[in-house]
């Protein structure tokens, strides 16, 4: 593919326990571009975007090997920092989890844990992320309000405005939509098609029409492995493994 | 996606393929007629025609239903796309058929020159143009798609068929002026021909596609 690559497994295994969850997956990932990962439930993709920053870490009987390289740096090496990496890479996941503070709080929170305190600076962030979220016209006269009382969409662009403010390069997305009605579902997915002009996007879904409509790469996985990898056009309108094709036209799973 | 979507799209394949024999059925009718100069045959081949375009258009509602119900992708995707091509292409093929039907009516009052429709290789080329058809139409029900694999050596046949046909009408028609109506007429039948082997080539292409997921093009 004639991307720029941004993040690059190679043979990438994890186990949970004696379970091998994710088997030899190495894949290029590249840069301001929507890559779905679609399967049966149970076949790694959630797993798979959990290593992409380490969300795997907090789970005891997790080993990993092989590698993923973020610009070309193994982000489990000794010397890489957690912290930084989960930054740098963002996660939405399926159901809005926002904090129990304000609107305001909830995106300020980022910035503010990596240092910033200057009111204007956060004031400008807050309404820059929640504008690129596609939410600052909807909350900009009740930033004070507790962001409990926003609805279901609302709160899921919230988060992406909370991932979005700490200036992330890619942003994982775990079933972002999956607790949303038709029309919040939309505004999520045109969200997505805004976000890949200045950011990597990595979807997991199990909507097949929702990864046909808006990514640019799909990966197939089945029972840990990465099937299938290419453009979306390709892997809907003619995938090259039988067992792809049998999973997108409804064959199984 | 679920079964009943599967159990549909193999029934809607079933009638396209009924509705491609019926169209089939007219043109080789119309050109049987044609042999044994029978008008009331060919007036039979006319009644037809309501029935394949009703069917035309309740085909094309019943696939576009299945598009806004199901989405179907890949191979689904390719298959409903494939059936809406043959749809349209065996209606043109039809409607040749009663256009061909309509010449035998029109010429059947002059008993003058009956041989000029073997002497002209009409029903020749009528018999490659239809296997033809029905050769993208097999394969269209079973994938088989060495079936359709010579269909462009086959249709330069047909095509030096028709430019026979056109310099020996010509020439009929040059010796004894009074064949002329006829001849031109026939002449028209040998370009209906020519444009059925062309839908039997479209066919195919997109049979082919349905296959393999490759857009071919066939000349």
């Amino acid at each position: 593919m004639s991307e720029t690559a941004i993040i690059q497994t190679s043979d990438l295994n994890l186990w949970y326990g004696e379970n091998n969850a994710l088997t030899d997956i190495s894949v290029t990932i590249p840069d301001r571009r929507v890559t779905a990962l679609i399967g049966p439930s149970g076949c790694g993709k959630s797993t798979l975007i959990r290593c992409f920053n380490r969300m795997n870490d907090l789970v005891g009987s997790c080993r990993i090997a092989g590698r993923i390289d973020f610009h070309g740096n193994n982000i489990y090496a000794k010397e890489a920092d957690p912290v930084e990496i989960r930054r740098k890479i963002g996660m939405v996941f399926q159901k809005p989890n926002p904090f129990p503070r304000s609107v305001y709080e909830n995106v300020a929170y980022g910035p503010r844990v990596h240092g910033i305190d200057d009111r204007k600076l956060l004031d400008m962030i807050v309404e820059q992320s929640l504008r690129n979220a596609a939410l600052w016209e909807e909350v900009k006269d009740r930033l004070q309000d507790s962001a409990m009382g926003l609805s279901g969409g609302q709160q899921q662009r919230l988060c992406i405005a909370r991932t979005l403010a700490v200036e992330p390069e890619v942003i994982l997305m775990d079933e972002p939509c999956s607790a949303l009605d038709p029309i919040a579902t939309s505004k999520i997915e045109a969200l997505i098609d805004e976000l890949k002009k200045r950011y990597c996007v990595i979807i997991v879904t199990h909507n097949m029409q929702q990864a046909a409509r808006v990514s640019d790469y799909t990966g197939f996985m089945y029972l840990g492995r990465m099937k299938e990898f290419g453009e979306t056009k390709q892997i809907f309108e003619h995938p090259e493994e039988e067992l792809t094709e049998n999973y997108i036209t409804g064959r199984f799973g | 996606m679920s079964d009943k979507f599967h159990s549909e799209i193999a029934e809607t394949k079933q009638r396209v393929l009924a509705m491609g024999h019926l169209a089939v059925g007219m043109l080789q009718e119309a050109m049987e007629a044609m042999k044994e100069h029978d008008p009331d045959r060919a007036a039979r081949v006319k009644e037809s025609k309501k029935k394949l375009s009703d069917e035309t258009n309740a085909l094309e509602e019943e696939m576009y239903r299945l598009i806004a119900l199901y989405q179907p992708v890949a191979r689904d995707m390719r298959m409903i796309a494939c059936s809406l091509r043959v749809v349209s292409s065996c209606e043109r093929i039809g409607r040749y058929g009663k256009d061909i039907a309509n010449v035998v009516i029109s010429t059947a009052p002059d008993t003058r020159f009956l041989d000029l429709v073997p002497a002209l290789s009409l029903p020749l080329m009528a018999d490659e143009v239809i296997d033809m058809i029905t050769d993208s139409l097999v394969a269209y029900e079973t994938g088989d798609i060495g079936l359709i694999a010579h269909h462009s050596e086959r249709d330069d046949r047909v095509d030096a068929l028709r430019h026979t046909i056109f310099r020996d009408g010509i020439t009929y028609m040059m010796e004894d002026p009074r064949t002329i109506t006829k001849c031109t007429n026939y002449l028209m039948v040998a370009r209906y021909l020519e444009r059925c082997g062309d839908h039997a080539c479209k066919i195919a292409e997109k049979v082919h596609y349905m296959v393999t997921g490759e857009q071919i093009e066939i000349r």
